[in-house]
């Protein structure tokens, strides 16, 4: 199997593991974005919010003529979403501190605007970064609970 | 660089075809899990933590399991009075098929209530802003509800919004006109046969029945019928009488939970999650910086 192929099918796998839970997450969130139109980003992280009912992003975009853009990105897993997939309060920070490099990928607002729901989100080499689901990630196990065996 | 437009579109793909399944139903694991086909269980014991979840932790949101119903009260709904068609008009809900979309329009067979989800900065949520969800929302909700049954009442404890229910055991006499409604209402509970039935009256009519905006009157008669048919295994019916709303009786699809019986999160510590719809997270961050923004209103 190519690199490329091992990307598309985990690409694949991620798409549907992620698609059902969550388009119809808290707070109505699917609706306000477009899916279908998704776009592609290079930024650096500007502030992380790992709250509820959704984490949030923002981060900073050069545009075509230089000009730096703020984006808010908005995670589509909730908290208790990525706590069950590994993805914990202080390791999500410690992965997207403010200056982080990111390569994303969103489906933006509908309403336009430097807004979308975060679709990929990967580093500077375009590695995932923080998966939305971490089964996808290559070499980012959930890390096992304290006097848990490693599943 | 061509190679992520291409993901990305396999990406996008996924979600449409995705939402389109997750709004017909659930997906992921089954309620029951065949390994507990014979596994002996009291058919009165209704503790434990159970989950709509089709998640294998049971947790987070999103979809139902496999055969346990979809996230709303049921697509087979009474047509309204003219009070409850106003009412109904009145709320915009933010989940469903997008309101006008090629999607709503090729699935006449779902309710228009499915079919009428605007942003939700356009939208008339409650929970948008941390309201209760009330009683049939919260429990047509994927996310885990742990029962206590105690010598004179059932709690149930909803881990979305942390809402707490009580349901009376002792024997008193269901509340049917009470002075002051309330989000969770009135409730009281007693068994016939194997099958735990609750009667609910005192509705605050703020709530909706589901996230799709159905709307209720005060004097809305909830009626629950828990079953549990496996060790894992736990079903619900539930029936509406709304007269003021509904020309008819309501009945809910059938909905199962199954049972969460080891839950944990990073550290082993074990139990419900807190998820608290905080205003202060929820309606001063989250709404004015993403959710607002997304529909166009910048603040």
């Amino acid at each position: 199997m190519t690199k490329m192929k091992i990307s598309f099918s985990a690409l694949t796998l991620a798409a549907l593991l992620i698609a059902g839970m969550p388009l119809m997450a808290h707070h109505g969130t699917g609706v306000s974005y477009d899916a279908s139109k998704p776009v592609q980003l290079k930024g650096v992280v500007t502030e992380f919010r790992y709250a509820n009912p959704h984490p949030q992003l923002f981060f900073d975009v050069k545009d075509d003529k230089g000009t730096m853009v703020h984006w808010s990105g908005e995670f589509y897993p909730n908290p208790a979403q990525l706590v069950q997939l590994g993805w914990g309060k202080k390791r999500s920070e410690a992965a997207l501190a403010p200056g982080t490099v990111i390569n994303v990928t969103v489906a933006p607002a509908r309403a336009g605007g430097p807004v979308g729901a975060l679709m990929r989100l990967a580093d500077e080499k375009d590695e995932v970064l923080l998966a939305i689901d971490t089964r996808t990630t290559p070499g980012a196990p959930p890390p096992p609970a304290p006097g848990q065996k490693k599943e | 660089m061509k190679k992520h437009w291409i993901q990305a579109g396999i990406l996008a793909g996924s979600l449409a075809l995705s939402s389109a399944a997750f709004a017909q139903g659930g997906r992921g694991i089954t309620a029951h899990d065949a390994k507990n086909d014979t596994k002996p269980f009291d058919k009165h014991d209704l503790n434990g933590i159970w989950s709509r979840n089709g998640s294998p932790g049971g947790y987070g949101g999103g979809g139902t399991c496999r055969d346990c119903g979809d996230r709303g009260f049921g697509n087979d709904t009474p047509p309204f009075t003219a009070l409850g068609q106003k009412m109904f008009d009145l709320n915009k809900p933010s989940y469903g098929r997008n309101l006008g979309s090629p999607e709503a329009a090729a699935h006449p067979e779902e309710h228009i209530g499915r079919r009428r989800a605007v942003p939700p900065v356009n939208g008339t949520d409650p929970y948008q802003w941390c309201n209760p969800m009330g009683v049939t929302r919260a429990l047509v909700y994927p996310d885990p509800v742990e029962f206590y049954q105690l010598k004179d009442r059932v709690v149930q404890h909803f881990e979305w919004g942390q809402g707490i229910r009580t349901i009376w055991t002792d024997g008193r006499e269901p509340l049917k006109d009470p002075d002051i409604p309330r989000w969770w209402g009135y409730s009281t509970g007693k068994w016939e046969g194997d099958t735990f039935v609750v009667d609910t009256y005192g509705f605050d009519e703020r709530t909706w029945v589901d996230h799709f905006g159905y709307p209720h009157s005060t004097d809305m008669h909830l009626t629950e019928r828990y079953k549990r048919t496996y060790y894992d295994t736990l079903e619900l019916q539930m029936t509406i009488d709304d007269p003021k709303v509904y020309t008819k009786p309501w009945s809910s699809q059938l909905k199962k939970f199954r049972l969460i019986e080891k839950p944990k999160t990073l550290e082993g510590w074990q139990g419900l999650m807190e998820d608290i719809c905080a205003p202060i997270e929820d309606v001063d961050q989250f709404n004015k910086r993403i959710r607002d923004p997304a529909g166009g209103v910048v603040h």
